[in-house]
């Protein structure tokens, strides 16, 4: 039996000892290495005073020492805590202390950053992954490997302990520390494996950076089955044309990202040219995958299966949608039913269940649910909906705060968020209603909408990405939504732009879009 | 053209990363100095400061890791 999420690298490292477990670019690690160099780093953890409940960063960019330094940290029984490395100095500093962490894990690239961090004010006690740094403790990798194992005992990690820290972006302000435990990390971890058939002959790729939940997948499912996982450099996504390139080379079997990925390999990768028989699952999650687009690229890979995944970091994921054949028509495509292990009620602003077939509030109960947020029992009773099913006996649930219906194969579909439904001159507006009228058009290819204040005045706002080559007047594009949107829910103004600001998960970064407007 | 490339990196595109000066042998892609949306300005710049056209198929990392990849790239082009 497996019960911790250290149990996979020890399981995999004996079954499959000089196996690839990981690979970055040219270098690679393998499961006996992994398992060794992880406890290396353990043992020097705890020698450092590590123990359960403390909380370890990851200061690091897409590179292969991610995957020692995430089972190190969890083998020291800590929970490890991505830093997103691109992040301003303040914003990693804020999270840092936010998290009290004392200990960091980084590579030598980083040390410039690293040197930043430490005239910050925080507790930082020790750094590894760099030396030469006089003002606190330091150690190089180099150090740690060549340290000896002799007196380095395990620690006993149970599926209740603490495994990771999520920070999500905040859209909604200070970013919030999403906590799981080693049982809702495992939960996740084995229902992918048994949903799309992991097995050790899979190469996986691992687009997502650390700190974004869907490198769960690429860190704990993949090696759970004896996979190599293929950890994706930042580099190739910026190129469309070098990540197909890669994507062939490796003969990746399961693709894992956000729409926007496979979006660009589709515009810009050249992927007609190239050979991808050995994909089999095409997997995606964080955002919806405009129908049209996904119709396209699955007329040019047409022999893997695709699944929509959905579910918010608070739950890993709970639900997924499999195409083995292009979607017709421009409807949106379901987020489809839950997976093992989890349920759902539809509830309407009173807790009340809705009627089938009405909209209303997505709550997920959930193996794979978090344990709550860092240090903010508040936030996390907030966004629970507990239902006592016996005398004493609750069903908890989580709020996913996402606006859904069932259709009439009792497949949810996405409505959107209920905080992107907005009240403008009395009306509700869906934004995502908007935004899928106008990918309805032929020529768009991305859309976002939003209320701005341009000109003191409230306006609905459109700005829109189109393919390679076409114009259109805004006009036209303003007459298409007529057709299907109700008058006040037509934008005042379209704007057509030449690239969206993006986070770095690759989502639209809506509010930088309105300073670009402001500047136009 | 090595150091019109780095003033515009360093004043047009900058993160707090650079602030002791970019090299030209410096990876502007794995390092954070250069966000995607960077890249894309990066490129257009190029284009129209040497005037030539970057095509989709040299969009690649070889031509693009760094200032040195640059320069080289666009003497091909000249």
């Amino acid at each position: 039996m497996i019960y911790n999420l250290v149990q996979i690298i020890e399981n995999s490292a004996r079954d499959f000892p000089d196996k690839e477990s990981f690979r970055f670019l040219n270098e690679a690690i393998t499961f006996k290495g992994l398992d060794v160099k992880s406890s290396q780093l353990a043992s020097r953890l705890i020698k450092l005073g590590v123990k359960k409940g403390d909380r370890v960063g990851i200061l690091m960019p897409r590179c292969l020492e991610t995957a020692i330094a995430v089972y190190g940290i969890l083998k020291s029984g800590a929970a490890y805590v991505p830093i997103d490395p691109f992040v301003p100095i303040e914003r990693a500093n804020f999270l840092i202390e936010n998290c009290g962490i004392k200990y960091l894990i980084t590579i030598p690239k980083q040390f410039k950053k690293i040197k930043k961090l430490l005239s910050e004010k925080n507790n930082l006690e020790s750094i590894i992954g760099v030396s030469e740094i006089d003002t606190i403790k330091s150690f190089s990798w180099e150090a740690i490997f060549n340290s000896s194992l002799e007196n380095y005992k395990p620690v006993n990690i149970l599926g209740e302990d603490l495994s990771y820290i999520l920070y999500t972006s905040g859209s909604t302000g200070t970013p919030k520390g999403i906590m799981h435990t080693h049982n809702s990390a495992l939960a996740f971890t084995e229902l992918v494996v048994n949903l799309y058939g992991f097995n050790s002959a899979d190469k996986v790729a691992n687009v997502a950076p650390l700190h974004f939940d869907p490198s769960i997948l690429g860190y704990f499912s993949a090696p759970l089955a004896g996979a190599t996982t293929i950890i994706i450099s930042d580099a190739h996504l910026k190129f469309p044309v070098s990540l197909a390139e890669l994507m062939e080379k490796e003969q990746l079997t399961i693709w894992f990202s956000v729409p926007l990925i496979l979006v660009q390999l589709l515009l810009n990768g050249g992927i007609d040219r190239k050979d991808f028989s050995s994909l089999r699952w095409v997997l995606f999650s964080g955002e919806v995958f405009a129908t049209k687009q996904l119709r396209a690229l699955m007329q040019l890979w047409p022999h893997p299966e695709y699944s929509n995944i959905y579910g918010p970091t608070e739950l890993n994921q709970c639900t997924n949608y499999n195409l083995s054949v292009p979607p017709e028509g421009g409807d949106t495509i379901p987020i489809g039913k839950p997976w093992g292990n989890t349920e759902y009620k539809i509830l309407d602003v009173n807790d009340n269940e809705v009627n089938e077939g009405e909209e209303g509030l997505l709550v997920v109960r959930s193996a794979t649910m978090m344990k709550g947020y860092w240090n903010n029992k508040p936030l996390t009773e907030k966004s629970l909906y507990i239902d006592e099913i016996a005398p004493g006996f609750d069903s908890v649930y989580y709020r996913t705060g996402d606006l859904v219906r069932l259709n009439d194969k009792k497949e949810l579909l996405f409505l959107g968020r209920k905080d992107r439904q907005i009240k403008f001159r009395g009306f509700r507006i869906e934004i995502d209603e908007i935004e899928n009228t106008l990918l309805k058009h032929e020529v768009v290819i991305e859309a976002a909408v939003f209320l701005s204040n341009i000109d003191d005045d409230q306006q609905l706002f459109a700005t829109v990405l189109l393919s390679e080559n076409s114009e259109i007047p805004t006009m036209n594009l303003k007459a298409h939504c007529k057709q299907y949107l109700p008058p006040y829910a037509v934008p005042e103004r379209i704007e057509i732009l030449e690239y969206f600001p993006r986070t770095s998960s690759g989502k639209v970064n809506r509010k930088d879009i309105e300073k670009i407007i402001r500047l136009l | 053209m090595e150091q019109t490339i780095i003033k515009y990196i360093e004043t047009e595109l900058a993160s707090d990363d650079i602030e002791d000066g970019l090299e030209a042998s410096d990876d502007l892609l794995g390092s954070g100095i250069l966000d995607s949306l960077g890249m894309v300005k990066l490129i257009s710049f190029v284009e129209e400061a040497f005037e030539i056209i970057v095509p989709p198929e040299d969009m690649v990392i070889e031509n693009f890791m760094t200032v040195e990849n640059i320069c080289e790239y666009v003497n091909t082009k000249l």
